[in-house]
């Protein structure tokens, strides 16, 4: 099975080892984005999808976990 | 028959150097044969001929010819000729010795002494020279003027330093075992996958080094910022601005920060405390290779092997002493002060060097690292006999400022730390000031004072606040490597040699793992070959290993161990590992075949159709007239017909912008002898259509 954004292969949660790290590094930092900044996890999603720091991996894991919510949310 | 003592040198500039230092009028014959030059002397009674290496005139090879298979366990040394296509030149170079061996007397290796040196001089002596390396006597110097070629001649150390060599030769053998090995398993893996040649290598010091690259970018393709806030305070005294620093340098959360920054909003603050500290930094330590690399590329921009050449014609022209030395200690035994007393010749560092030379007792600030073979790098004092070029005459400053500051006294400087009180929150301040210049006159223009002159002070006075800045930010991904960064890190972790380590750089640029200068990105061929490493042969990529392999290689040098058992155990690993290589060839053949073709589709891509909006341009060359143009990717789809023609003369470049006009790619063509131009690809570009 390949990874749900390239087309290696997946490793864990539909991701490969190189996403599911980027993954991992937004999961955990959304807690530091909470407190800071007291933001939902769709804003904070947004938001480091769109700031030039972010790494280029995160920012693909971001923009399709954003583009997986909008899919949820037509399906309901 | 004339008979001479022979001297081999490891170049022709330093054999021409040694023959006119040891000639007793110092004047040297140049003679030619068969367009290699050698150089005659004469020494008292003695006569003298000085030929010289090309650098390596052996190598080493397999002993099976034109089999490209691997493994390979069986090897040998060779004359370069016969392995190198490029190295014809060394067939007649190697006769010509041979021819002047026959009736020498007398043989002395003078090649650099160093392990690649001491081998280079081996190994002509053995094979050339008919075993003379057992006879032979070696000379020993640091630079190449006049007095200490003299003195080394007259003082010949009795037979050449067969450790040094053992310990050099087995480096060699393994290195061409790792990289045989290794670099065949990954082409032949690629090459029958892809059908395409594309040579791919790796190493003993180029795996780990391209995985320290992938690290690096992996964290940082990864990387998630957190925002954090910082406030700074205007902060006006005796008329004076100052940028004050609020206590807490990043604070975490935006309502905190909010808070703190309305507090501040006051016109007036008082002075809370000063904290004056003295304290003393003392000289840097004396130039070892890295360090001047290092400090050449921050001063200069000159990558590693851009200075290690540059150095290396300053030694030759006898200007500075061996560079490729890990020594950062400077004996008293190079003698401090003549070299100074020639630097009072040069308009530049009279000055400086006079300064010194009534300073009294001159003791240099030595760092920790020892070379046996070397001191640190220093001036010799000669004048250069032609001109420098800008960047030789920039690396020979930083040599002779470096040496100077090394003698100088330590620098006294006073650090004094305000505090502001706005509101019962604290802002803080830190300005220098020199107190005593000490080593830094003498290393201007490469150090600054960085001094802040601060009006007079006194705790509880006023201050007027002139506005308090609160400003987000980011945490950083950590920096990409540049040459310097990356040199650094191969020292620390000792793999590879001062010698060796920025070729190994410039091999990841050769082999397309690796990109750009000043931020290294590895490339997608790159992350694909470290990823085969990590996988199948992690041993090979890692830094242990390397490093164990080094000291082994040491303790042969220190006669702890033999060169036959470090071969013997770096032979079974190989066996596993290139064992494992051929077991998932196929797999590892996809996956490298795969970033060859994407790479090369990258480097034929000029940018994105705009008549389709979704394929490529890429240069395609016609299979029915030969003749190159642009084309889009999704014609063999035959979805967009969208083609440009090309010049078909010279090198065309991807430029990676569109024309500002109408938005079409914009490529570089190159042509010899010609200006390159930019060419927008669109026929009917408005303006094109205004030149005609």
């Amino acid at each position: 099975m390949s990874c749900k954004i390239c087309s290696r292969q997946v490793k864990e949660k539909g991701y490969c080892n190189r996403h599911l790290k980027a993954y991992q590094n937004i999961y955990e930092k959304f807690e530091m984005w909470k407190k800071a900044l007291e933001v939902t996890w769709m804003d904070y999603l947004s938001k480091i999808s769109k700031n030039s720091l972010t790494g280029e991996w995160a920012k693909e894991v971001a923009k399709q976990l954003i583009e997986d919510d909008r899919r949820n949310v037509k399906e309901k | 028959m004339r008979k001479y003592t022979l001297i081999i040198a490891e170049k022709p500039d330093a054999a021409s150097r040694i023959a006119t230092a040891l000639d007793d009028n110092g004047k040297t014959i140049r003679e030619n044969s068969k367009d290699v030059p050698f150089f005659v002397a004469k020494n008292g009674d003695k006569e003298i001929i000085v030929a010289s290496a090309l650098g390596h005139l052996y190598t080493v090879t397999g002993t099976k010819k034109g089999e490209w298979s691997y493994p390979v366990f069986n090897y040998q040394w060779q004359p370069r000729w016969i392995v190198e296509k490029s190295a014809s030149k060394i067939r007649v170079w190697l006769k010509v010795i041979s021819k002047l061996a026959e009736n020498a007397t007398e043989f002395v290796d003078a090649c650099d002494y160093d392990i690649e040196g001491s081998i280079i001089g081996y190994s002509i002596l053995k094979y050339a020279c008919n075993g003379k390396e057992k006879t032979a006597k070696r000379m020993k110097y640091s630079t190449l003027t006049r007095e200490e070629l003299k003195e080394s001649f007259a003082n010949l150390l009795p037979h050449l330093d067969f450790d040094l060599i053992e310990a050099g030769l087995a480096r060699h053998e393994i290195d061409w075992l790792y990289g045989i090995n290794l670099s065949r398993a990954l082409t032949l893996a690629a090459k029958n996958s892809s059908c395409r040649y594309t040579t791919l290598s790796t190493g003993r010091v180029q795996g780990p080094t391209l995985k320290y690259l992938e690290t690096r970018e992996k964290n940082i393709r990864v990387f998630v910022p957190t925002p954090f806030w910082n406030i700074t305070a205007k902060i006006s005294i005796d008329d004076h601005s100052f940028d004050f620093e609020y206590g807490k340098k990043a604070i975490e959360t935006k309502t905190e920060a909010t808070n703190i920054s309305a507090t501040c909003k006051v016109r007036e603050g008082k002075i809370d405390k000063i904290d004056i500290k003295e304290f003393q930094q003392n000289p840097p330590v004396p130039f070892d290779l890295s360090a001047l690399q290092s400090e050449a590329y921050n001063f200069f921009k000159y990558t590693p092997i851009q200075t290690s050449k540059i150095a290396q014609y300053l030694y030759v022209n006898a200007l500075i002493s061996y560079p490729r030395t890990s020594s950062q200690k400077l004996p008293p035994t190079i003698g401090y002060d003549i070299i100074l007393k020639k630097l009072c010749k040069s308009t530049l560092y009279q000055e400086l060097a006079q300064k010194l030379l009534v300073q009294g007792a001159l003791k240099p600030n030595e760092g920790t690292k020892v070379d046996p073979a070397h001191p640190a790098i220093y001036p010799t004092g000669d004048q250069p006999d032609k001109a420098l070029d800008a960047s030789e005459k920039n690396i020979y400053d930083l040599i002779v400022k470096r040496f100077l500051a090394v003698f100088g006294e330590p620098v006294l400087k006073q650090s004094v730390k305000v505090s502001v009180d706005i509101n019962q929150n604290l802002f803080f301040m830190t300005g220098y000031r020199t107190l005593k210049e000490g080593w830094m006159k003498y290393y201007k223009p490469y150090v600054h004072s960085k001094d802040v002159s601060l009006p007079k002070l006194f705790e509880g006075k006023k201050v007027t606040v002139e506005n308090v800045v609160l400003k987000d930010n980011f945490t950083k991904p950590p920096l990409r490597y540049n040459p310097r960064s990356l040199l650094k890190k191969m020292e620390k972790e000792k793999i590879g040699t001062k010698a060796t380590r920025a070729t190994v750089i410039q091999t990841l640029y050769t082999r397309k793992y690796l990109e750009g200068v000043q931020n290294m990105t590895i490339t997608d061929l790159g992350f694909g070959v470290a990823e085969v490493l990590r996988n199948y042969c992690p041993d090979v990529a890692s830094s242990e290993m390397t490093k164990k392999l080094e000291e082994k290689m040491e303790q042969i040098q220190l006669k702890q161990d033999t060169k036959q058992n470090v071969l013997t155990d770096a032979i079974k690993v190989l066996k596993t590992v290139t064992s494992t290589l051929k077991q998932n060839q196929t797999e590892i053949g996809v996956q490298l075949g795969q970033k060859i073709k994407q790479l090369q589709l990258d480097r034929q891509t000029v940018g994105n159709c705009n008549k389709c909006q979704t394929g490529k341009l890429v240069i395609i060359r016609s299979k029915k007239t030969g003749k190159r143009f642009i084309g889009c990717t999704n014609f063999f789809e035959s979805t967009c017909n969208a083609s440009f023609p090309l010049p078909q003369k010279g090198t065309i470049k991807s430029l990676s912008s569109l024309c500002k006009t109408c938005g079409y790619p914009v490529i570089k063509v190159l042509i010899s002898q010609k200006y390159p131009w930019n060419l927008c690809l669109n026929p009917n570009c408005p303006v094109k259509e205004n030149k005609k």
